[in-house]
């Protein structure tokens, strides 16, 4: 019995690492960046390192690095770190039946590694369910605070010998990663009625420069799927309810008959 | 300075990663709202990838020599077809290389 037990908490260990490790190798060139632009911009090895240790968010990490060299007030720099974690409330909210009932060291850490990607891998109705579950998730969200720090680290070190890496087109890296996780999972008209809003409200938002652009996009097109899948559930029950009243209304002329 | 405002970042991108984990806030889900909840990861993924490929230093580029354009494509096609993250990846990132090498001649 241990040894079957043992056996399966190997294979979810397995499970979680090899389903993050595309994500973990996708971050590295934005890794990277965020190490050595901490560097390029002056910050201390101290510094740079504490980034991915405790903000451990890559956007946000970005974006403050070039507000504090700029000297922007703190003000400014916290109010741009919660525009962009914001979208986390959403995925707080979304896993909150499952996560709200966990001991507090298991809620603190999930807590603290639900990162995109690990929300990413989370889709499951099942997910977070049962010991085996926790630990899954626990080694995939790990392993990619792991890869972030080492991808970060390596920035830091190589830092001042590398160019200015913003200009490479390393953003793709992270657009492909997504679209690899996005695409198989539009099977419905809701999903895809989602995913068009989304596509095209971040768009137009990014253009118009709008700070909230991601979390409102996001938050649209949410509501357009759910509405989609409403419609969709309604239109089905009349459906059903009609050809009920006509098998009824055929009873009856039967019997009428008879 | 530097390190408060580093722990300060911190503490709000764990806040809001944690704060609706948080069993005794007072707040109930019901269907309807779970199931609005369902379409939160394809819509804020959406937001984040289409952006990047479209929009290049603050302009719009439907232009269809947009090598993340041609190189999105390539990966939307892959992944529909394979559902494989780590084909898609390959496919999208092979793509996006050789189009900026060949569109830069």
């Amino acid at each position: 019995m241990t040894v079957t037990k043992r056996k399966a908490v190997w294979l979810m260990v397995k499970k979680g690492f090899l389903d993050m490790l595309p994500l973990n190798l996708a971050v590295l060139p934005w890794g990277i960046l965020c190490g050595s632009l901490a560097i390029q911009r002056d910050f201390s090895v101290l510094e740079a390192l504490l980034m991915p240790l405790v903000v451990f968010a890559g956007s946000a990490q970005l974006v403050a690095i070039e507000l504090m060299a700029n000297n922007a007030s703190l003000a400014t720099i916290l109010f741009t770190t919660f525009v962009i974690s914001s979208r986390h409330f959403l995925y707080g909210l979304a896993l909150r039946d499952k996560l709200k009932v966990l001991p507090t060291k298991w809620r603190y850490s999930l807590g603290f590694l639900l990162t995109d990607e690990l929300f990413a891998l989370s889709g499951n109705s099942k997910a977070f369910v049962g010991k085996l579950r926790l630990i899954y998730a626990l080694v995939a969200g790990g392993s990619f605070y792991l890869f972030w720090l080492l991808w970060n680290v390596t920035g830091i070190v190589a830092g001042s010998y590398l160019p200015d890496l913003t200009q490479l087109g390393l953003d793709f890296a992270i657009a492909v990663t997504f679209i690899a996780l996005v695409v198989p999972t539009v099977t419905n008209l809701p999903m895809v009625i989602t995913v068009a809003v989304a596509a095209l409200l971040s768009v137009l938002f990014k253009l118009l420069h709008f700070e909230l652009d991601l979390v409102v996009a996001a938050i649209i097109a949410m509501y357009c799927g759910y509405l989609t899948d409403r419609w969709q559930c309604r239109r089905q029950l009349s459906n059903q309810s009609l050809i009920a009243s006509k098998e009824l209304s055929k009873m009856k002329n039967n019997g009428d008959e008879s | 300075m530097t390190l408060l405002t580093i722990f300060l970042m911190a503490f709000i991108t764990f806040g809001t990663r944690y704060l609706f984990t948080h069993p005794s806030l007072p707040i109930r889900l019901g269907p309807k709202v779970a199931k609005f909840l369902s379409y939160s990861a394809p819509a804020v993924l959406t937001a984040i990838w289409v952006p990047i490929i479209f929009v290049q230093q603050g302009q719009l580029n439907l232009s269809i020599t947009n090598p993340y354009f041609i190189a999105a494509s390539f990966a939307v096609i892959t992944a529909a077809k394979s559902k494989s993250i780590y084909l898609t990846m390959l496919a999208g990132l092979i793509t996006f290389i050789l189009s900026r090498y060949i569109l830069a001649m």
